[in-house]
């Protein structure tokens, strides 16, 4: 094998890109939450784009079983020797994608190898779990300058220190279901700051801040959309994520725009974050 | 007022024609650039690889939107009626349970829209002796298998989840979604045999 999971805290999971095209029999799209970055830690490994890697909201330590060319999202191209172990965290961002030269080997199951949790496909990655490649390209030994003397034999993943500037707000279109809406619904949402919170999963990023009032407007169930902005009664907005349900009673107030996704579903629980139309 | 209406900016949404969901989800994925369709009980969304392409002759065409022509597939699920809301929707109904059982197995339903869950299967064909709202208070977790009516519709909950459906039995031996896939799909016709 590859590599052994040491440790795995956490949404830890195997994501490509998903399943798109199954949507009329109630199956989400599912795959990465932030897509671009599962390609730049794919890309950095040579990987086609969708190669299965491993997508952690927390905290992943793998063990290197032999050489292995390994990539996060925010670091380049490295070679682990067998033995060296490799802590791949989300902070300070949401998530991080660990990608292997190869790809993960992961089962084909309904026609794809991402987990899609609500769906029972695949499932939360766990310590002692073994991965491989899926394709045993032979890996260079690593050089001698791999790994600086001083360091001891664990490296972490994400390195830059990061000082982030006030990011652009998150910009949105408008939602189809304005009828559900006070007329300051939307002025609310575009003038507020929301914190990202904990409870946010792959199904929906839950929102805290000012509540989005409602009109008595009946709830029907309707076709849904990855980024949706949808209210419950509390008015509380949930944003959908790749395994939202393809269907809701919600109205919906506004839709991130698809450029934006990544960008929103990147920012860690107790974030906060803007809007604009 | 518009024919159609953005779901974000990859997506539309528009008022579900007078057809069969077979027929849209169909007619619809033929559309250039569409990946993926839901078709919920009186709205249908289309999802785009990039800004949805669309014409106003395309949405008309739908209304003539030929059926799909693939044979419609048959299941018999084996079920057992003993779910935990069987009495109270026999009270309800003003039946013996046993009639509810027999009203229930009696029927052959058919997949009318999906959605909800992962192979949530959206069924008609209810007899209307055993119409009955949704339950007032949902439960936080249906076990996966639970046969479940509300409304003029039945279904099997795939997942535990949660739900808000009256529970009369569950499915043996079946999986609603495995490694596959779900096990119905829109259109298909269902018995349930005690």
């Amino acid at each position: 094998m590859s590599f052994v999971v040491a440790r795995a805290l956490g949404l830890v999971t195997v994501q490509d890109l998903g399943r798109p095209g199954w949507m009329h029999e109630a199956v989400p799209p599912g795959g990465a939450l932030v897509r671009d970055r599962l390609i730049a830690a794919n890309r950095a490994v040579a990987n086609p784009d969708g190669a299965p890697a491993i997508e952690v909201l927390g905290e992943l330590v793998i063990h290197a079983e032999r050489a292995l060319e390994v990539a996060t999202d925010t670091a380049a191209a490295r070679t682990l020797a067998a033995g060296d172990e490799l802590i791949v965290a989300s902070e300070p961002r949401r998530v991080a994608y660990l990608a292997i030269r190869g790809g993960i080997a992961a089962p084909l199951m309904f026609g794809g190898h991402s987990a899609l949790l609500c769906a029972g496909l695949g499932g939360l990655i766990r310590a002692g779990q073994r991965f491989d490649s899926a394709a045993l390209a032979p890996v260079a030994p690593p050089r001698a300058s791999t790994a600086s003397p001083s360091s001891p034999r664990a490296q972490r993943s994400a390195d830059p220190p990061i000082r982030l500037p006030a990011p652009p707000p998150i910009q949105l279109v408008d939602g189809p279901d304005p009828e559900s809406f006070t007329p300051e619904a939307l002025s609310v949402l575009l003038s507020s700051e929301y914190r990202i919170l904990p409870s946010s999963n792959r199904v929906g990023t839950r929102l805290d801040g000012p509540a989005l009032p409602r009109t008595g407007a009946p709830e029907v169930s309707r076709p849904m959309v990855i980024g949706a902005i949808e209210v419950p009664r509390d008015g509380k907005p949930i944003v959908l994520g790749p395994e939202h349900p393809t269907t809701g009673g919600y109205p919906i107030v506004a839709v991130v725009a698809s450029a934006d996704l990544g960008r929103l579903f990147s920012i860690r629980p107790g974030g906060t974050v803007r809007f604009t139309r | 007022m518009a024919d159609w209406t953005p779901l974000g900016d990859r997506a539309i949404r528009f008022a579900r024609p007078d057809r069969s969901a077979r027929a849209l989800v169909r007619a619809v994925r033929a559309w250039p650039g569409v990946v993926d369709v839901v078709v919920a009980r009186s709205e249908v969304a289309a999802y785009f690889d990039g800004a949805p392409r669309i014409a106003p002759e395309q949405l008309r065409a739908l209304a003539t939107a030929p059926d799909d022509p693939t044979p419609v597939r048959d299941h018999e699920l084996r079920a057992v009626y003993n779910g935990p809301d069987l009495d109270d929707v026999a009270q309800a109904t003003g039946r013996h349970p046993d009639d509810v059982r027999a009203l229930h197995a009696a029927a052959t339903y058919t997949v009318e829209t999906m959605g909800f869950s992962p192979g949530f299967a959206y069924m008609v064909g209810l007899s209307p002796a055993l119409e009955l709202p949704r339950r007032t208070t949902p439960r936080t977790r249906v076990p996966a298998g639970s046969i479940a009516i509300a409304g003029l519709q039945t279904a099997v909950y795939p997942f535990d989840s949660p739900g808000g459906w009256h529970l009369i039995g569950s499915v043996v031996g079946v999986r609603m979604f495995g490694t596959d896939g779900p096990l119905l799909q829109l259109g298909d016709r269902v018995r349930f045999v005690p």
